[in-house]
């Protein structure tokens, strides 16, 4: 297992967001969390890249306790994220963005004396990202001047920057057209094949075809985990999505 | 096409800095107030030193006269006292000025918003009561009052004499010059765009792996370190330290100058400097209310031109240079 989170547990006030949650995330899976608005999704995520403290509950990577470390620690154990409202330096430019996330892996960033450029090494695997996910034209940019669908490939780019061997991922086809979407389906398939992946998504198109393995969260419980066909035919997850029958 | 990304690589020493160092020149043989310019870049590196916090880190700091006065107590009582050799005294002025950010910095960074903010204009109120308490060493409301200036030995045997308005010009001329290369090299440096990243977005900052909390306290350091600098250099200009250089008036002035400038570039508040000092040296000359001119001064430009005199010159110049390429670009 290389991401586990026991009994995790996080109230806000009186409100259970997450509840007593175990989730085991094996090794060059991708893994897909499902579930409606408000079934503590994205507060999970927060949970496990540090963003928020838990109530409750412990959360270990590759064996070791990660529990209330901050995220910038947890980010050094090459764990990588993106959000669901893009987080960008939008008046940088994508290259730059891109080149402040792969310089915080070097040792040197601390030097004030070196002009950045002769900083190669970030330069040169920033470059190499931006040309991995095809956007090697929009380096230029400002980041803020990037449509929506272009945004959330920059979020991606960013959090690979790094070489991370986890990549946390909440909601990347947000708002995107359907050949956006498409794009990034398979650009998630090609990162499967070499990090593990773990995936916010409401697409169902997107979670059928790329999960390995899909958690079904519901109300802050985990109701179903499995393999896609088996959660397809999970009574309980169709009527957390659909409704209960009224019969 | 990384240089349209990134910017290109730059040498220590180049021409925005000789044009700096040259316009300062001309401003000391074409400017009737001999004083003046030595004071505009006092001030000026005052305001580059604080916009290390406000324009690049993005943190608006009330109480950089808390590291401002001291810096000029610092170097006020060693000369009064001991007579150090100037540079030393200088030296011990940055390290009071970061000493006190560090402390400040460590205290007010884990706020945000309006809380930092109170926070640093709490520690200003703070370190001016116990200057101001301190009569036996810091002269209270009197202020220190006959600071010398040494002559400067830099190798044995030749002494260089500052005591002259146009020796003292000089003299802070080169430390200006020096210092902003030195903050340009910082700025440009992967730390110093680390801090903008932490202007820019702290949250992402975070999650690609930066302490924030760290970069923010250094960004006070270096600030502190050239405002104790401004500090000392002032002490000297005056020939004394009136207590008024560790008031929240002058944390106000730095704030004033850095925004008429503009704020997001290293010399916009070196613009804001010659303009906010000379506009005061000349309205108060003509009318005993001229602060009234200033402050509306300071209105508009908060909220008509918010990228201060900086942003206007440099639109002035991308709409010129947009026309020349588009006349180019016809047949």
């Amino acid at each position: 297992m290389i991401l586990e989170a026991e009994n995790v547990t996080k109230n806000f006030g009186g409100l259970v967001a997450v509840n007593k949650i175990n989730l085991a995330v094996e090794e060059g899976m991708i893994h897909c969390i499902i579930g409606p608005n408000g079934a503590g999704k994205t507060t999970l995520f927060n949970i496990l890249t540090g963003e928020l403290p838990a109530t409750s509950g412990q959360v270990f990577f590759k064996g070791k306790k990660i529990t209330g470390l901050p995220p910038h620690q947890i980010a050094r154990l090459r764990i990588g994220r993106s959000f669901q409202q893009a987080q960008l330096f939008r008046n940088l430019t994508v290259l730059e963005n891109v080149r402040l996330a792969a310089q915080a892996h070097h040792r040197g960033h601390f030097n004030i004396l070196r002009h950045f450029r002769y900083f190669a090494h970030p330069i040169e695997e920033a470059i190499s990202v931006l040309g991995e996910l095809h956007i090697m034209d929009l380096a230029t940019q400002k980041a803020g001047e990037l449509s929506h669908g272009q945004q959330r490939i920059l979020e991606v780019a960013m959090a690979l920057a790094d070489n991370p061997v986890l990549l946390l991922l909440d909601e990347p086809t947000s708002g995107m057209s359907p050949n956006e979407s498409v794009k990034m389906i398979g650009l998630l398939r090609k990162l499967g094949q070499r990090i593990t992946l773990l995936i916010i998504e409401h697409n169902m198109n997107l979670v059928m075809s790329v999960s390995s393995v899909i958690t079904v969260l519901h109300q802050g419980v985990i109701i179903a985990s499995g393999a896609p066909d088996e959660i397809a035919r999970d009574s309980q997850v169709r009527s957390a999505y659909l409704g209960r029958s009224t019969r | 096409m990384i240089d349209t990304a990134l910017g290109k690589k730059k040498p220590l020493v180049d021409w925005e800095i000789i044009i700096l160092a040259g316009s300062f020149l001309v401003l000391q043989f074409i400017l009737p107030f001999k004083m003046l310019v030595t004071e505009i870049m006092i001030f000026a590196l005052g305001a580059v030193a604080f916009n290390i916090l406000l324009g690049f880190t993005g943190l608006l700091s009330f109480g950089q006269a808390a590291l401002f006065g001291p810096g000029a107590y610092a170097s006020g009582l060693l000369l009064i006292h001991f007579g150090w050799h100037p540079l030393i005294t200088l030296l011990l002025s940055c390290l009071t000025g970061a000493f006190l950010a560090a402390i400040i910095g460590l205290m007010s960074i884990r706020k945000e918003g309006v809380y930092f903010v109170m926070l640093t204009m709490a520690f200003n109120g703070l370190v001016y009561f116990i200057i101001y308490q301190m009569k036996e060493i810091t002269g209270g409301e009197d202020g220190l009052l006959n600071v010398p200036r040494p002559d400067l030995s830099l190798v044995p045997g030749i002494k260089l004499s500052i005591q002259s308005t146009f020796q003292f010009f000089w003299f802070v001329w080169i430390i200006f010059i020096l210092s902003m290369i030195a903050i340009k090299r910082i700025i440009d440096s992967p730390l110093g765009h680390i801090l903008v990243a932490v202007r820019e977005n702290p949250t992402r900052t975070r999650t690609i792996g930066y302490n924030i909390n760290h970069y923010k306290l250094l960004s006070f350091v270096m600030s502190g370190f050239f405002t104790g600098l401004a500090g000392g250099l002032y002490a000297m200009f005056l020939k004394m330290v009136p207590i008024t250089v560790v008031e929240m008036w002058t944390s106000g002035d730095f704030i004033i100058i850095a925004l008429v400038g503009g704020v997001g570039s290293l010399y916009g508040p070196v613009i804001g400097a010659v303009l906010v000092k000379i506009l005061s040296e000349v309205l108060a000359e003509l009318w005993a209310r001229w602060l009234f001119i200033l402050g509306l001064t300071f209105i508009v430009f908060v909220m008509f031109m918010r990228g201060g005199l900086w942003g206007m010159i440099m639109g002035i110049k991308d709409k010129m240079l947009f026309k020349k390429s588009n006349l180019e670009g016809q047949p």
